[in-house]
């Protein structure tokens, strides 16, 4: 076991990121998701989630990659409340000793909040999100 | 002063970087893609335990491709075409793809650039050094790349 932060590996077209386990509530497969207007461009809908309503962010659209929705739904509690995410593929749980290192400068503009660092694994860079960015 | 230069071919074009932030001239490799990243950044790379950010010179430059009207018999036998260049400004590692790494070279002194060459914006340009008929361009890396990051 390790001592650093659990993380969740998820796929988004083939690429692979990770997302700490702290404000993970569930991993399950997207039910039906009906669109609502009063939400920003990148939530795919909401959708009825254990007798209440869910936020469905569709991560494809946040980050600007081509692809249908994914069809896994993370359930994850932000500042903002809980949010579902929408991503192609769960891959494993790591507990990790692994350095999180910040995004090397010159990537992208410092300000954007979407990713805490990158780390790697098994031969792959992941990229660690800011949930709470996300929103 | 006599300074030492990598000299590469990129879209037609030939351009220099001090010897002292090459770090190493490796074979293209694909890249892992960062979504939300500057439109010229293809990508991550880790290579020895290094992670390194590949930026794409000819989109940053907004370079037109020009074809050069044969090569010299050094850039003919030059290194590998289609490399990468891992290299280094102000302790930032980075990397380039390159069409093709022509040679080291020395040059007493940069002539000051012109308003633009290549199209370029005279601002990312160090000087201009002339050898073998050849004009060939310095860049600024780090306003290139790390200006205001």
């Amino acid at each position: 076991m390790g001592q650093g932060p659990r993380l969740l590996i998820f796929s988004i077209e083939r690429d692979d990121y990770a997302i700490s386990t702290d404000r993970l509530v569930e991993i399950t497969v997207s039910g039906l998701v009906l669109n609502d207007e009063t939400l920003t461009a990148n939530f795919e809908g909401k959708m009825e989630f254990r007798e209440r309503i869910l936020p469905v962010l569709n991560l494809k659209k946040v980050f600007k990659v081509q692809g249908k929705p994914g069809k896994v739904l993370l359930v994850l509690k932000t500042a903002k409340g809980e949010v579902g995410l929408l991503v192609d593929a769960v891959t494993e749980f790591l507990d990790t000793e692994k350095l999180i290192r910040p995004i090397p400068q010159g990537v992208m503009n410092p300000t954007l909040p979407y990713f805490v660092g990158i780390l790697k694994h098994k031969g792959s860079i992941l990229l660690l999100l800011n949930e709470d960015g996300l929103l | 002063m006599t300074a030492g230069y990598l000299v590469f071919l990129l879209s037609g074009w030939l351009f220099g970087v001090p010897l002292g932030g090459a770090l190493e001239i490796i074979p293209r490799r694909r890249s892992r893609r960062v979504p939300l990243a500057y439109s010229y950044v293809q990508g991550l790379i880790d290579y020895r335990g290094t992670i390194y950010p590949v930026f794409n010179l000819a989109q940053r430059l907004s370079l037109k491709v020009r074809d050069r009207i044969g090569f010299s018999a050094e850039e003919e036998q030059g290194g590998p075409e289609e490399s990468m260049l891992l290299l280094e400004v102000s302790k930032n590692p980075f990397a380039i793809e390159v069409d093709r790494v022509s040679r080291m070279t020395k040059f007493d002194a940069l002539a000051p650039s012109p308003a633009e060459a290549a199209g370029v914006d005279v601002q990312y340009i160090k000087g201009l050094a002339y050898e073998q008929n050849d004009e060939i361009i310095i860049l600024d890396f780090e306003r290139l790349f790390f200006h205001g990051s």
